[in-house]
């Protein structure tokens, strides 16, 4: 099954090809440059979010360059695919996480990650402003990974979290959305 | 009153600047805060004199016994955040167990759980990137009301505290 075989390549992948890094190092770097960005913005949380999705966009873009070299794997058949692989390698090989895949759209075109756990955000607890709670996606990054990512290999699709435990909801909930399949003669975006 | 043990009646955070960070009294409610406060201002001087001597160990151990129910005891880390605790020697219910605690007194050794536990909380507090230590450090020029604001609000390490307070007890090994 396709399953139980993402699982075994993120598992050998992440054990025998990746380096390894201090979790403390990555959580306290990625909280600092989100408290930063809310310091620089002057609390526009929404702005904050856009930002950090545009550098996460900047990462999956030449992130997925990675991937595919370390993992060695082919083109996903279809979508269902593709959620398995970045479920179980992708997530598995950079954050050491694999979180569940869920919720699939009839049309096989949308899915929800689960992150029962979440590395960028350990510790962090949200500021106690009243706008934070409802407008910061604090790990809004990794929506931008996924969709540069995906955009490398000609998927373009859309990635938004609906849910966040340190929003005070139960789990922390990712939505990703197929919109379509983009032909090799595109002309790159400009983003 | 044979047969109380005792129990933590106040937990006191103080900042490198003598500013209190944070203060936590147990039962809530129940005791006056004021009086707390400047049980709390009165043991700074016996850090500071104490300080010279001091040597890697964190642990200030007993600090003064105030009366004959309140001891305080220290515990200053490295960058110079204090933390005090204060305890009730009869402030607990009777051990359901046969032997009586209260009578025998508190070690030292007793109180060091419960420090650990309130370290790795502040730990905790500081690596949240939202907490900015800076804005708790007073200073000098500013007035009194600043204490007020400089005070840490965050939730997740009040309930610490608080658990930390209500769960402590002579003899508790780990918290």
């Amino acid at each position: 099954m396709a399953s139980t075989k993402a699982a075994r390549i993120g598992e050998d992948v992440w054990k025998t090809r990746v380096d390894k890094v201090n979790a403390e190092l990555v959580t306290l770097t990625y909280g600092t440059i989100v408290a930063q960005l809310c310091a620089d913005f002057d609390a526009d949380y929404a702005e904050v979010n856009r930002q950090l999705d545009k550098m996460g966009y900047n990462i999956g873009v030449r992130l997925i360059e990675d991937f595919l070299a370390k993992s060695g794997t082919a083109a996903c058949a279809n979508f269902r695919e593709t959620a398995e692989m970045i479920a179980k390698v992708g997530f598995k090989m950079f954050l050491n996480i694999t979180p569940p895949i869920t919720n699939w759209s009839g049309d096989n075109k949308q899915f929800s990650l689960i992150f029962d756990e979440n590395p960028l955000a350990d510790f962090v607890e949200l500021p106690d402003d009243g706008r934070a709670q409802d407008e910061l996606w604090f790990s809004n990054i990794l929506c931008g990974v996924i969709r540069g990512a995906l955009e490398m290999v000609q998927l373009q699709v859309e990635a938004h979290f609906v849910s966040d435990v340190l929003r005070g909801n139960d789990t922390t909930e990712m939505r990703i959305s197929l919109i379509r399949i983009i032909d090799d003669e595109m002309p790159p975006d400009d983003e | 009153m044979a047969g109380r043990s005792p129990a933590i009646a106040c937990i006191g955070v103080i900042g490198r600047k003598n500013n209190p960070l944070h203060i936590s009294l147990f039962p809530p409610g129940k005791r006056p805060a004021l009086e707390f406060s400047f049980l709390l201002s009165s043991c700074l001087d016996i850090f500071e004199a104490r300080m010279p001597y001091r040597t890697a160990e964190q642990d200030f151990g007993l600090l003064q016994a105030v009366d004959e129910r309140l001891a305080m005891y220290g515990w200053v880390t490295s960058t110079g955040v204090k933390f005090v605790i204060v305890v009730d020697m009869e402030g607990g219910a009777t051990p359901s167990t046969g032997k009586n605690p209260g009578a025998v007194g508190l070690r030292d050794a007793d109180l060091k759980p419960a420090f650990r536990a309130l370290q790795t909380a502040y730990i905790g507090l500081l690596r949240n990137p939202f907490y900015d230590p800076d804005q708790h450090s007073v200073l000098p020029n500013k007035s009194e009301q600043s204490f007020e604001s400089s005070q840490i609000t965050s939730e997740k390490f009040i309930s610490e505290v608080r658990r930390i307070g209500e769960k402590w007890a002579p003899g508790v090994t780990s918290l």
